[in-house]
């Protein structure tokens, strides 16, 4: 009978139910590994992205108000608390703490995003998206929509892999023996 | 004694079962509640991350009274850098930044009309000296460049000034003038400007508050490019009511604007801010 208990980083090896779900004909240990380098890889992301977006508090603001989709009051809440919800998002997946949770937010985060991108690219709207620091108005030209949503779909499908299998070596959720 | 032995083995086994399926339920519920304290943890992080950031982002917004603009600006909050005759029958609306090449580019093609325009008394001249290129292609050019136009206001010498930073603008991607010494030698150029106040002005960033004010308000403005030209509020550039904007149209709309109305007349100050001659020709 498998009650789950483990004491350490490497006692999980008697079963593939231990750590989270099984990938095909992937280990555990193994999907334990690619799950940490997904976290590391997202932390990079959203920390690159928050750390970008705070130098400036002006910029900040005007990447949000480009968009044209929230009033005006709302512009500053947004553009300032955004970066700061990406740099948490980044710290929590650094740690490994609350992983599912982290991935969650982490999704609905690019959701939004890859949604609001969309929607200035329908209105034919020129701006750069902000998306790591920068922001406003661009030249119709200059504009890249596609490879934008791509890549965050690229990071949508890391999350994805978290919010699936949040379980990962080296992290504060194994430690505590709560993933 | 088979049944007996049987009996005792089940009564052995159950019990053990029952003491491991109670630590398994009790290993389970002490799961759960790590998992509730984590989740709550982790919601934590997120809520105080955020309001400690919009603090933080506010605090460091630079607070702006229009008592800190330079001398001599006006409109709303004093974010505008006015230039030529105030009772002029026209006023051509000017958002440039120092570090944008299209506004380069329009400077070479139209400051001579402009500055004959001026000189006539046919049009005033609103300039609003934005910022945004730093934000685009890092770096402070467009804020130092903006601020040192702002000094150059405080002393009455913005528009010799503004032609001279035009015509040596560097390449947008060069952000030379993060380089705050070659604003100052640049100022060297307009009689008068360079002194001691104007390099303090300069190297202190004492209209930062101003220049940032300014950027806003073109944020918010809806106009999203330079060189946004206004010919009486309507848009001129690049083109006004369906005509291409050229420095010949640009004297022909002008004129059809001012038909019957009195020229401007410019005071002795505002004159002499105008007769310097253009970097080069000096």
């Amino acid at each position: 009978m498998i009650t789950g208990h483990r004491d350490g980083l490497d006692s999980e090896t008697t079963s593939g139910g231990a750590g989270g779900k099984r990938l095909g004909r992937l280990s555990p240990q193994i999907c334990d590994w690619i799950g940490t380098a997904v976290r590391l890889g997202l932390t990079v992301v959203w920390a690159w992205a928050g750390l970008a977006k705070i130098s400036d508090p002006e910029t900040a603001a005007q990447a949000v108000r480009a968009y044209q989709i929230l009033p005006e009051s709302l512009v500053k809440p947004f553009g300032y608390g955004l970066p700061f919800l990406e740099l948490a998002v980044a710290l929590l997946l650094l740690i490994g703490l609350g992983t599912r949770i982290a991935a969650f937010v982490s999704g609905v985060l690019l959701l939004v995003y890859i949604a609001s991108i969309a929607s200035v690219w329908a209105r034919g709207i020129a701006i750069d998206c902000g998306c790591f620091g920068g922001g406003g108005a661009v030249a119709a030209s200059k504009t890249e929509y596609l490879q934008e949503i791509l890549r965050d779909t690229g990071f949508l499908l890391l999350t994805a892999w978290l919010l699936w299998r949040p379980a990962s070596k080296l992290s504060l959720d194994r430690w505590l023996a709560a993933d | 004694m088979s049944t007996m032995s049987q009996k005792n083995g089940e009564g052995k086994r159950s019990a053990r079962e029952r003491m491991q399926e109670e630590r398994a339920a009790e290993e389970a519920k002490g799961r759960r509640l790590r998992k509730l304290w984590i989740s709550g943890a982790v919601l934590a992080v997120l809520v105080v991350a955020v309001v400690v950031g919009i603090l933080v982002m506010n605090g460091r917004t630079t607070s702006y009274t229009a008592s800190q603009a330079p001398a001599g600006t006006i409109g709303a909050n004093n974010l505008v850098v006015p230039v030529g005759a105030t009772n002029a029958p026209s006023t051509l609306t000017i958002y440039e930044d120092p570090r944008c090449p299209a506004c380069g580019e329009f400077e070479k093609s139209f400051h001579t009309t402009v500055n004959q325009l001026l000189g006539a008394g046919k049009v005033q001249v609103h300039y609003h000296i934005v910022s945004f290129i730093d934000r685009h292609d890092q770096g402070t050019g467009s804020k130092n460049g903006a601020n040192a136009l702002g000094c150059a206001q405080n002393a009455g010498l913005f528009h010799p000034y503004h032609d001279v930073l035009y015509a040596n603008q560097p390449d947008e991607t060069v952000d030379a003038w993060s380089d705050k010494s070659k604003l100052i030698t640049l100022a060297k150029q307009v009689p008068g400007l360079d002194t001691p106040a104007f390099e303090a002005c300069v190297n202190n960033n004492s209209f930062g508050a101003w220049v940032t004010a300014v950027e806003t308000d073109f944020d918010k403005s809806g106009y999203n490019s330079t060189p946004t030209i206004l010919l009486n509020g309507t848009s001129a550039y690049p083109s006004y009511k369906g005509t291409g904007l050229t420095p010949q149209t640009l004297v022909t709309m002008v004129n059809a604007a001012n038909k019957g109305k009195p020229l401007g007349t410019l005071t002795p100050a505002g004159a002499s801010a105008l007769a310097t001659p253009r970097p080069g020709a000096s």
